[in-house]
């Protein structure tokens, strides 16, 4: 009969231990680590709920203590599956945890949902932890780390840029030529628009000149993602929506210090 | 209006239950057969990410090469190990334990030889320190993230539908439907930890 009891009790034990990656909270930001100040943590939540609205790519920060018996790839696989980040029907979801070094090693990872894997592959999530984030996180300097890889992810997972031209090219550069040769293509799409059937372009709307207008709005807001106004975002956006059911496959890669 | 004799109503009784019963058997076959495509997903999932690692690995073992005088053996081994595993292939109509069983078999034994190759390739820092290396490392550490993540899907998917087609009575349409069941991976030694669990009383 003891047995018994203590059978099914470590069977309870051993579930309760298993499922202890933190529940579905409704931020995307998750300090559980304390890592960051209040304001630090507000703006990188502004930030992030901005890019959820505008692109619908979730990505959610979470830091803790301790990593709870799991890898740091178990885990951050688990809050992605687990939440749903991302959404639905794109699995767009992308994962941040950070343990930061204490009695045991830091490790940083990203994971990647099924929809994120193509443009943020393994080898890329790899150096963005060991280029941009652990030499930041080496002198305890997290927000700096967590800004910097944002500022590479945030325009590869919208589908802007590749990698390579995110990190390594002269980004507002290659923003203006974007918007300039949008500008182009709208223009001349525009005076051929005369010839051609009404519903050839864009379903046949605009014809008083908003597809400019939209050719220069597009621009304005793929340049402003690279201004580097982190921070100092003041748009009054209505707070996080919830996660959209996202689910992973356990792509990403990540590092330690 | 004639009344009905009992022959009648007796007859009409059995043609209904006949009749639900035929509805409720097909409907019980449909659901079958959606579980059972459910299965075919999640192993195409399987294959999926094993074909990765497969794809993988003619550019890890020419990086490799590319070290003065890297071992010979290990890399025979790993490639030994690809084409073994290669030639093991399932149809996804019949996902047997004993087909599971050998896949897995192989399968493991190419984590085994790729496992040996990492190992040894710590002796060689300058090979470990190229940026190719470490790109083909990450993609490998994310494969098997990968794998380990669709196998356990798919044991999941393959639970749901081995205790559907158990069950009492969907068990005859099982029989008449040619159902069968199909087999899980098995957690490999020292791969899958399970959390210790320490208590005294």
């Amino acid at each position: 009969m003891r047995k018994a009891i203590l059978l099914t009790l470590s069977v309870f034990l051993s579930f309760s231990v298993f499922a202890n990656v933190p529940k579905k909270t409704n931020t995307l930001v998750n300090d559980y680590a304390n890592l960051f100040s209040q304001e630090q943590r507000m703006a990188l939540e502004r930030h992030l709920v901005a890019f959820d609205d505008s692109t619908s790519n979730q990505i959610v920060i979470v830091t803790t203590p301790s990593l709870d018996g799991y890898t740091i790839q178990e885990y951050a696989y688990q809050v992605g599956e687990q939440w749903g980040v991302g959404q639905k029907e794109h699995n767009n979801g992308l994962v941040i945890v950070i343990k930061p070094k204490n009695e045991t090693k830091g490790e940083a990872f990203i994971a990647t949902g099924y929809g994120l894997e193509g443009a943020l592959p393994d080898a890329v999530c790899k150096e963005i932890v060991d280029l941009e984030m652990i030499p930041h996180f080496r002198d305890n300097n997290y927000f700096a780390g967590v800004v910097a890889a944002l500022k590479i992810i945030m325009p590869v997972a919208a589908g802007e840029y590749s990698y390579k031209e995110a990190r390594y090219n002269d980004v507002p550069m290659a923003a203006l030529i974007i918007v300039l040769m949008l500008v182009v293509v709208f223009l001349i799409s525009y005076s051929q628009k005369g010839k051609s059937d009404k519903n050839d372009f864009r379903g046949g709307r605009g014809s008083d000149g908003t597809d400019i207008l939209t050719a220069l709005w597009l621009g304005s807001m793929v340049s402003r993602n690279h201004g580097g106004s982190f921070g100092s975002f003041s748009s009054g956006s209505g707070g996080f929506g919830g996660f959209g059911g996202g689910s992973f496959g356990g792509g990403g890669a990540g590092g330690s210090w | 209006m004639k009344k009905l004799s009992t022959g009648w109503i007796v007859l009409i009784v059995v043609a209904a239950i006949v009749i639900i019963g035929i509805m409720w058997g097909i409907r019980t076959n449909n659901k079958m057969i959606t579980a059972e495509e459910g299965v075919s997903g999640a192993w195409a999932q399987v294959e999926n990410v094993y074909q990765r690692r497969m794809d993988l690995i003619p550019n890890l073992v020419n990086t490799v090469k590319g070290a003065a005088d890297f071992e010979k053996g290990t890399l025979e081994a790993v490639i030994d190990a690809r084409s073994k595993a290669t030639s093991v292939q399932l149809n996804s109509e019949n996902l047997t334990e004993a087909d599971i069983a050998a896949f897995q078999k192989a399968q493991d034994g190419l984590s085994s030889a790729l496992s040996r190759l990492m190992v040894t390739v710590e002796r060689y820092p300058e090979l470990k320190a190229t940026q190719n290396f470490r790109d083909l490392q990450a993609q490998l550490e994310g494969t098997e993230n990968r794998i380990a993540v669709e196998r356990n899907k798919f044991n999941e998917v393959v639970k749901a539908y081995n205790t559907m087609i158990r069950k009492f009575p969907n068990s005859i349409i099982a029989g008449m439907g040619g159902f069968e069941k199909k087999g899980y991976f098995q957690a490999a030694s020292g791969a899958e930890k399970s959390p210790e669990v320490n208590f005294e009383f």
